[in-house]
């Protein structure tokens, strides 16, 4: 068999990926079997009929063979799931009609029954601005294209702190000025989002660990806690820094 | 290009430096996702473009200008050709370089003398613009991004009007800055390429300037705003903003800042406004006759990027994934393209296409894979990133280092393929671009656009300017050479205009205060 420079790696392990890890197997194996056909030398043969020999049709056969094994992507654009389904995961939580029974399930959420104030700890979150006050509305997953281009044409509904899992800023681009604030499950305070709700003045809680947040209830976030800051998430500041996520009231089925 | 020792010790430098620093500029983020963009696929598309097509690039630009004079032009104006835009030069590169290693598909010697001399052409340019501060990187000179020259500052200072929050110019500037910001995403397809801040410049008083450009906000390069951008009026602004009470401790080079304590907008005391580029030779104010045209300027400006950016959502909204796939990566890829510009040899044949060779790769780019070999080739995280267990990595004490060092042993076998070689066709799914690019003289076609900028010679790079440097300054400050390099900076100045170069920072304050006194 053919050597690559690969199988002769001292310290590489494994990618810790097991996507990665078989795609690029079987690359290691088609460069194999090209270098091969080729006769050439590696040095010839790399940056010379390696364009050549190597063709979308090998690389198509790499995803084609996870894909019939039975593996299905984590998909991340609302695109790339609608255009191949039988590739992807399904789209839970996109339509409105999920969004019925969706929330956010995230296992480190700390939770606790209601305080005297009647506010039910649901998760925390990292704080990207502290404002004065803590800010309370009504929360509204956004997590497709339909309902941006919905509330893009109808407004919109007043009061919204809007429930996000994605942490950059161009789905939300043309309403989300119009939000009262932000949970987003992903991302740092640095991170789109974070950024554009700090030129907005929109309180944001970026990275949120959350737990059973429905869509319509009534929540509140912790807008007046500490900004998370770069030192922070290094670890030099040796301090937690978060910002809470209240329930105040279920919603009204 | 033979390599030599010294050669391959500096280029094994200069990556390293990279290395740490896009380790440090990945962590202190996650990777990037969207719901919109398959954003980590259009990255590595991007970077595998980079890596076989911009060696001839490069060497196209240096048949037309060296790198050290596209440097010193470049801090000359807000275009995309800043610490962003070289921050993505070796890394994009050096990215697909990595990536390809992991897939077997090149060793670290393989394409060497490509290596060495991006890294080259890298450095000349970045020290160039950055020899008023005398770094190579942000990093390097503790996540400070101090780009200008006294002369400029001063205009700068001077010229800014103040404002608090409230007050009709403040609710106006606050406004533009945050559309114009989210603007700038989604035309860079959820990066933030088209967004960039510098400085902190100390005002004293507690005060600080933050100086921040928009790029490519108007019909320029990117096919997805012709008809969308065209009320746009300028491609570049760069929007001049004074602070009180908050300490910039961190100003990255992806224009990314921190301080102490946040920023909100209620810090901001002063603003300003320009536009620039290749013909513009220097910058230009926009709507700074008096403060309520600043404010009414920014007022229109608000609506044209907020209607161009609900056109935008609505054209990218419907893209097929290949369409997305290509915006992206062509973002990415062309963030140095106004290297090309400036240098009078743009072709969007270049820029604004995918290679064929890089095209071959599309099918492995799923959101999954893409996601986590992005993580792996970013953080440290792959095979080929693991290095000896006694080494310990700067910021996270891993045996690790983010890119591969060309081994010195080629040096004794030769074994190495020397280069990919030139630009080969490309395609794209996106439209073709319309021939029509919004400049500081008109909208020019790219042939005329080119040939103004060839015969363009800028004032402020006659040699007698261009080597009179901060330096010069400071000992000759009071010679006809330093007073007429200064009058060239401030000849579109309200308040500096023929003062020359004897002023000091509180004089230009007092200047500014009686100006804004009315």
């Amino acid at each position: 068999m053919t050597k690559l420079f690969l199988d002769t790696d001292k310290y590489g392990d494994e990618s810790p990926s097991a996507v990665v890890a078989a795609f690029h197997g079987s690359l290691h194996e088609i460069v194999r079997q090209r270098l091969e056909e080729s006769g050439a030398e590696w040095k010839d043969f790399v940056l010379g009929d390696a364009t050549t020999l190597i063709t979308k049709k090998d690389f198509e056969t790499v995803d084609r063979t996870l894909v019939d094994a039975g593996h299905r992507y984590d998909w991340s654009a609302g695109i790339s799931q609608k255009e191949r389904p039988d590739a992807y995961k399904p789209a839970d939580g996109t339509s409105d009609a999920d969004l019925a029974t969706f929330c956010f399930v995230h296992p480190d959420a700390p939770l606790a029954n209601p305080d005297a104030e009647g506010r039910e700890l649901r998760g925390v979150g990292d704080n990207v601005v502290r404002y004065k006050e803590n800010t309370t509305g009504i929360a509204r997953y956004i997590r497709s294209t339909d309902r941006v281009l919905k509330w893009l044409t109808e407004g919109v509904p007043e009061n919204t702190i809007a429930v996000i899992d994605d942490s950059g800023g161009t789905l939300t681009a043309p309403i989300l000025e119009q939000f009262k604030g932000v949970i987003c499950a992903g991302g740092t305070v640095r991170s789109h989002l974070g950024i554009l709700t700090r030129e907005y003045g929109i309180p944001c809680l970026m990275n949120a660990k959350v737990n059973g947040i429905m869509e319509g209830d009534t929540v509140t976030i912790e807008s007046t806690a500490r900004a998370k800051t770069a030192e922070d998430y290094q670890g030099q500041t040796k301090r937690e820094v978060t910002g809470n996520v209240w329930r105040i009231a279920k919603r009204e089925e | 290009m033979k390599l030599d020792y010294a050669q391959l010790l500096e280029s094994n430098n200069l990556l390293q430096i990279n290395g740490d620093e896009t380790y440090w500029l990945c962590v202190t983020r996650t990777v990037q996702e969207s719901k919109l963009f398959p954003v980590p696929a259009y990255m590595l598309m991007s970077y595998l473009n980079a890596f076989y097509r911009y060696p001839a690039l490069l060497r196209k630009i240096e048949d037309h200008m060296s790198a050290e004079e596209v440097g010193d032009r470049a801090r000359h104006m807000g275009a995309k050709a800043n610490a962003i835009a070289m921050w993505g030069l070796p890394c994009f590169y050096l990215l697909g370089r990595e990536w390809m290693i992991n897939m077997g598909l090149l060793r670290p010697q393989d394409a060497a003398e490509d290596v060495a001399y991006i890294l080259d052409f890298w450095k000349r340019f970045e020290l160039s613009f950055r020899r008023n501060s005398g770094h190579l990187t942000a990093f390097e000179g503790g996540h400070r991004g101090q780009i200008h020259s006294e002369a400029q500052l001063q205009v700068f200072h001077a010229d800014l009007y103040d404002c608090k929050v409230g007050d009709p110019l403040h609710q106006a500037a606050q406004a533009f800055v945050a559309s114009a910001s989210q603007y700038a995403f989604l035309i860079a397809c959820e990066s933030r390429i088209s967004l960039h801040n510098h400085g902190p410049y100390n005002l004293g008083d507690d005060r600080q300037m933050i100086v921040r450009d928009f790029n490519d906000i108007a019909e320029y390069d990117f096919p997805w705003l012709d008809d969308v951008a065209e009320a746009v009026p300028y491609n570049n602004l760069t929007v001049t903003m004074a602070t009180r009470g908050v300490n910039f401790n961190i100003m990255d080079d992806w224009g990314s800042f921190e301080s102490d304590p946040e920023f909100k907008d209620e810090n901001i005391v002063g603003v300003g406004l320009y536009t620039s580029g290749p013909l513009s030779d220097g910058f230009l104010p926009v709507g700074m006759g008096s403060r309520e045209e600043l404010t009414q300027t920014f007022l229109d400006l608000n609506d044209k990027v907020k209607d161009a950016m609900s056109r935008l959502w609505q054209k990218m909204a419907g893209w097929s994934r290949d369409q997305m796939l290509d915006a992206g990566a062509l973002t990415y890829y062309a963030i140095i393209k106004d290297l090309a510009h400036i240098a009078g040899c743009y072709d969007p044949e270049d820029w604004i296409k995918i290679d064929h060779r890089a095209e071959r790769f599309r099918p492995l780019l799923n959101d999954e894979y893409s996601r986590d070999a992005l993580g792996e080739i970013c953080v440290g995280a792959a095979p080929s990133h693991q290095i000896n267990e006694y080494m310990m990595m700067m910021h996270n004490d891993a045996p690790t280092r983010i890119y591969s060092p060309i081994p010195y042993s080629i040096l004794l076998d030769g074994d190495y393929a020397p280069t990919v070689g030139g630009v080969e066709p490309g395609i794209t799914y996106l439209d073709e671009k319309k021939d029509v690019y919004r400049t500081t003289e008109g909208t020019l076609s790219i042939d005329e656009y080119n040939a103004r900028v060839r015969k363009f010679q800028p004032e402020l790079h006659k040699e007698e300017n261009r080597l009179f440097c901060e330096t010069s300054v400071k000992y000759r400050y009071d010679t006809p050479e330093a007073d007429a390099l200064y009058k060239l900076y401030q000849k579109h100045s309200r308040n500096l205009v023929g003062k020359g170069a004897g002023l000091r920072r509180d004089e230009v304050e007092a200047l500014r205060q009686k100006s804004n006194r009315g």
